[in-house]
This record gives structure tokens, sequence and C-alpha cells, in this order.
């Protein structure tokens, strides 16, 4: 089983198909999780405090935005834990922990930058797309360590 | 913003704290409603919370049960229920639309993506479908390359 | 009980800044109800096309759909609270966008602020006071005349005022530099109390504003405990006489600046900060000290200068100040040092504040700052503008408590 890094984030598609397909799909929830599951944390609604865009210094200097590093405090241990990516390239009408197109470019930079396995497609607007983002997922995961042969 | 959710209260839900893991089960489908899908989720994991909503289920309990739960639930309607990971514990009042006023920026996003679901749906269908072979053989869309000066010029040439 | 009211928030950034348990208790402590309004996925997805500004981050393009829900009522609000992160530019354009529609196509009061991750809910009070004042109390703003015998105190982060008004007059001020709060306050109510020649116990209200207008409101049991954004500037209306049809009001404090734009003496749109103290008050405050003057002297002296030939900035204090001392070092007179220290200081609030509020005429200029010739002057320039500063204008927050306490006065 690989730790596939899903882009957006927040899919419910890329998070159904890759685990669907044998994988574990890190993005927002299991961060949020985290976080909801810590006790003693007291910043709602994400329990994201202001540490959190200190930590985020690491993948963003001072000057960038609280907001882009507090996801990115979110998102950077994540880039840096997964096996292989998938970035759903389109994905502009993906909101909250994905809600900011300078740290969604960021989160992309650093997952190409990674040179870890990575499919990059756009969503299916059609059955004839459906079918071949889903084959082409179900391909590129079947490659990773631990998946089914496709 | 009620007096809990202004605290960040932690979540008191009986097999929903630390270590336990909350799901989304997404259906799109004719034949199977939410209220179906959270009947016979019942029947197969009694240990595990189900909260019925508008797109389908929220589970969560232990994440071996859960897992159960999702890998039964998959089997009413393999290629038109999704499920993914979820943060926070069902009805939690962070994320509550009550308490918000409007929906969590989340939902949004999930009811985008519900708008493509069935031409995953499709693909999905596909992998089982010998006769679509051509079409799962075929590499997803590249972006084209630039029309190079040359072509370019030979196209001129051929008007 | 009445009931909260309600904020409609606006915003991006703010969850994943930690600063949305600030937010909350802001709101909290002037017993509003933060909520977002609700809108539909269509919405978000034509708000880039009805708003015509196209963004590339969706919660901007989920900010602008909000908006459109409350400027045509699909959404229900009291009030509208804009909050972007510091330093976003997309943000910030969708920031300064919005609060302008709003106030144009609604009467909603809208206040906006960039929040880092060390935004406190101290920070935000003011703005989410001010928002509930003019949401709860119109009746109270309405107040055009004062009447019988009030007293009001502005306890402010470099002087505290006091001023006892009667029967639409002013009648006797006090004024001294802020030490502590409770013993300033009694120094210059017994300064007050003396020129007017009556006995504190004749009073018949009692309004606080400023920094300190908690603290020193409970413990004199004060009948109105109001925050400075909406005093000053129906105190400003007030003395200006332009309590009908749209003023401008700019206070440049010790610690920060406010600009609102008002309308029949209710407050719009309005902005409370500055980056640094650089642009403030303080700033010249240490001109003068430099220059071996006392503050009310710096005025007249910069009159007399041209601050064109001297280049300084005091976007930072500490650079401002730097820039002071090699202006002095490099043989420049007095009078053109202290022209370009009021420049600068008029600048700084230029480019801080009033490109975030619609600038309506006339432009009133209110506060101790205001007694300073050489910075209307050069706000004056700036804005290309003749301001008004209305007597008494260094009591402005003073005079406003006085005015809207007679709201208080119980009628025989």
């Amino acid at each position: 089983m690989a730790k596939v890094f899903i882009y957006p984030g927040t899919s419910l598609i890329l998070s159904d198909l890759v685990s669907r397909f044998g994988h574990r799909p890190l993005g927002s929830a299991l961060a949020v999780r985290e976080r909801v599951q810590t006790p003693g944390l007291d910043s709602p609604p994400l329990q994201i405090t202001p540490e959190d865009p200190k930590k985020g210094l690491r993948y963003a200097a001072v000057e960038v935005p609280s907001g882009v590093r507090g996801r990115m405090s979110l998102y950077g241990p994540q880039i840096e834990e997964a096996d292989a990516g998938i970035i759903v390239r389109d994905a502009d009408l993906a909101f909250g922990c994905m809600g900011c197109a300078r740290t969604n470019e960021l989160v992309r930079f650093l997952l190409r930058r990674r040179e870890i396995p990575l499919l990059e497609l756009d969503y299916p607007h059609s059955d004839e797309e459906g079918i071949r983002f889903v084959a082409a997922i179900k391909e590129f995961l079947s490659g990773l360590p631990g998946g089914v042969p496709a | 913003m009620s007096e809990a959710a202004a605290a960040g209260s932690a979540p008191t839900h009986a097999g929903v704290g630390p270590g336990t893991v909350a799901k989304y089960v997404f259906v799109d489908s004719p034949e199977l409603t939410a209220a179906d899908l959270a009947l016979r989720a019942y029947e197969i994991a009694p240990a595990v919370q189900i909260k019925e909503t508008c797109f389908g289920l929220v589970i969560a309990g232990a994440e071996a049960e859960v897992d159960r739960l999702v890998a039964e639930i998959r089997k009413f309607d393999p290629d038109r229920i999704f499920v993914k990971d979820r943060g926070f514990p069902p009805g939690d009042e962070r994320r509550c639309r009550a308490n918000l006023g409007g929906a969590r920026p989340g939902f949004y996003g999930h009811e985008n993506e519900m708008r493509l679901v069935r031409y995953v749906s499709s693909g999905l269908r596909a992998l089982r479908d010998p006769k679509k072979a051509d079409l799962l053989r075929a590499k997803p869309k590249r972006e084209e390359e630039p029309l190079s000066p040359e072509r370019l010029s030979a196209i001129i040439e051929e008007s | 009980m009445t009931a909260p009211v309600r904020i409609a928030l606006l915003g991006c950034g703010a969850e994943y800044s930690g600063v949305m348990p600030e937010i909350y208790e802001a709101a909290r402590q002037v017993e509003a109800e933060v909520f977002y309004p609700d809108v539909t996925l269509a919405d978000v997805r034509s708000a880039g096309k009805g708003f015509g500004l196209d963004v590339h981050s969706a919660d901007l393009k989920l900010m602008i759909a909000r908006a459109e829900a409350l400027v045509a009522g699909r959404a229900e609000a009291d009030a509208v609270f804009i909050a972007t992160c510091f330093r976003c530019a997309e943000a910030a354009i969708v920031r300064n966008e919005l609060r302008r529609y709003i106030h144009e196509q609604s009467r909603l009061p809208v206040v906006s602020y960039s929040f880092t991750e060390r935004t406190t809910s101290g920070t935000l009070l003011t703005r989410m006071e001010a928002l509930v004042t003019i949401a709860r109390r119109r009746a109270l703003l309405a107040r055009e005349r004062q009447e019988g015998l009030t007293m009001g105190l502005d306890s402010g982060s470099a002087t505290t005022k006091a001023v006892i008004m009667k029967d639409n007059e002013v009648i006797g001020t006090g004024w001294r530099p802020t030490t502590q709060v409770q013993q300033s306050a009694d120094e210059v109510i017994a300064l007050a109390l003396e020129e007017s020649g009556i006995r504190r116990s004749e009073i018949e209200a009692v309004g606080v504003t400023g920094y300190g207008r908690f603290l020193l409101g409970n413990a004199i049991g004060a009948d109105l405990i109001q925050e400075e954004l909406t005093v000053n500037s129906k105190g400003a209306v007030y003395l200006a006489d332009r309590q009908h049809g749209f003023a401008t009001v700019i206070d440049i404090g010790g610690m920060d600046n406010k600009a609102i734009t008002v309308q029949d003496g209710i407050p719009g749109v309005f902005t409370m900060g500055g980056i640094c103290a650089g642009a403030s008050g303080r700033f010249l405050e240490m001109t003068a000290k430099r220059l071996g003057i006392d503050i009310t002297e710096l005025g007249p002296l910069a009159m007399k200068g041209m601050g064109k030939n001297v280049p300084m900035n005091s976007y930072c204090i500490v650079f401002g100040t730097q820039s002071l001392v090699n202006a002095l070092a490099a043989g420049n007179t007095p009078e053109d040092v202290a022209a370009a220290a009021c420049h600068s200081v008029a600048e700084q609030v230029y480019e801080q504040q009033l490109q975030e509020v619609d600038i309506r005429e006339p432009v009133i200029m209110v506060g101790g700052t205001s007694l300073i010739s050489g910075l209307v002057y050069a706000m004056g320039e700036l804005l290309q503008t003749e301001i008004v500063v209305p007597r008494y204008s260094q009591y402005i927050g003073a005079v406003g408590s006085a005015l809207l306490a007679s709201g208080f006065v119980r009628k025989e």
C-alpha cells in the first residue's frame, strides 16, 4: 500500500479511487482529523492554531500570507510523506483547505519537485473522459508498491 | 455559533474519539437512496455510528469496523457509491450548517464533484467491459504541443 | 434579552491562520453572532461573471457569492465583516471591491480587516463594536443636539480628555497626557468641572470612549460606553455642522488612525489601523522633541517650510526617525524638516487608510493632531480639498460622548 497525495486534497473522487484501488489517500481530511483529535487544542473550527502558520514557515517565507502558511502546515508534511501523487489540474472549485490559489500553486510545485511518481490529469466531463480518467488512475496506482496489477 | 462550538469542545459522541475515523459515503444511484443505505448499513455494523445526510451517510467508529462497513456498502452498487475520509466526527458543531449559518466550504467542493461522479461511474463500469478496451488503453488527454513554425508554414502553403 | 446582532463573515484564510477564535471572541464580547451567508454552488459558479471580478481562489469566489447574496437580500444580516490574509494581493482586491460594493448597494455597515496569525480579539473588538453600534443603535446615533448637562470622557492611548456640555454648548474641558487610566481621568474631570463651575453630582449622564473606556466606564458607572469610531464620527459631523449628507472623518491618533465615511451622521465604511506608529501622531511628537520644540509649535513651523526639500518616509517609525536624523545632519532647516514630517504622516494615512474608504467631501479632521496646521495643510494638498477642522476638534471623542450621553438624560 502506497501513500498517495491527492490534489485537490479535498477530492471525493480521488480519495475514493485511491482507496478503492488499494492505497492510502493523503489529503485534507487526514490532516484535519489529526488536529480535531488532538486533545488540548482550542481553536475551532479546524483546530488550526496561530502556531500552525508558524510551522508553515518551513514551506513558505514569512511574507507569504498566514492563510497560505496555515494551509501548508496541513499539506507540507503529507507531501514529504507521500510515495506518489495525483493532480487534477482543473480543480478550480475546491474550497476551504483548497480554497486558496496561491497555496495550491505551492502544493503542486512541491509535489512535482519531489520527483515521486506523479499523475496529472483533468476532471472528466463526458463518459469517454470518465473511462480514460479511471483507467489512467487505475494503471498509475497499479504500478505503485503494493498496487494490484491492472 | 453556539457556546460549545465557540469553545471548541471535544466531540462527545461514543466511538468517535481519538483513534477513530469518520468517512463520507456518497451515493449517486437512482436505485439506492440515502435512507436505504442507512438502514442496510445499520444491519451490517451496529457498532458504527451512522448518520444519514442529503448525499448519503457519514459513518464513524473504530477504523477496522468502518473499513469493514465500507467494503460491504460498496458491494450494494460498486460503481455508484463513493467513499471519502472526513476530518470531523458526524454532527460536529464546528462544521454544522445550523451553527455556521451557511454551508461549510467543503460542502460546495463535494457538490461540485458530485456533478462529475457519473462519468467516474462510467469509467468504473468500463473496467469490467472488454468492449471499452480501446478507450481504456488510451492515455488521458495531453495538452497539445504548440504549432511549430515549420508546420504552420506548411499549412499555409497547402491551403 | 435582545437578539444578537448578526454579522455576516466574508473571509478567506481566517480558519487557516488560527484567528477564528479571536473573531468569535470579539463578536461574543459585543453580543454579536458571526455567520456565513448561505449560497448555492450555482451562485458561486456565476459569482465571477456577475460581479465582474475573475479570481483564482475558490474561497474568494465564495466571498463574492456571499456578498451578492447579502446585497440581493437572499441572505439577511445586520452588518458585514470582511476579513482576509494580510499581504495577499488577490484577497486585497476582493476585500476592497466588496466593501465598496456592499456600501454602495446596501444599507449594511461594513468593516474590513487584514489579519495575520498574531491578530487578537482585542484588535478586532473596536471594529466589531462599531458594527454592532451602527446596527443596533441607529436611534441613538440619530441624535443631533446635546441636551441637559452631560459629560464626555475620551480615554485615549496618548491623552485623556473630558468635556462638559450643557444645552448644546461646551462649558468645560480638560486635557492631560494619559498615564494611568483612572488617575488621568480624575484629573481631566476635575479640570472640566472647574472650568464649567459645576459640581460632579449635577451631571445627568456620562459617556465614555477610547481605549480605556471599559475600565473607566465601569469604574465611574458611565451611562454610555462606546467605541471611538462611531463616537468620533458623530462628534465630527456635529461640531462641523455637517450632520446631513456625506462627510469623511480623519482622525490621526496617538497609536492608530481612523478614516470614516459618514452618511447622515452614521458611519458607513471605516478603517482603523496603521502599519506602524510611523504613520501616527506619535511620529510628529518625536519630530517635535528632536527639533527641541513643543508639539504645539510644530504645525506653525511646518507651514514655513518646504517638505519637498527633505526626503522622509515614516512608513516605519524606526526608518522615519532615521530619515529625520539624517535630514537634520544634512543641514536641512527645522522648518523644512517639520514640513516633511507632516507630509510623511499625511502620505502614510493617505496610502494606508484613505485608499480603503471612499472620500466624500467635506473632509473633517479631528483629534489632537488636527491642531497641527502643517499636517492639516499636507492632508489638504494630498486630497486636493479644503479640510474642515471644527472648534474643539481635539476633544472629539469627549464631545461625541457628551452628545450621545444626552440620550440617557431623564426628562423631567
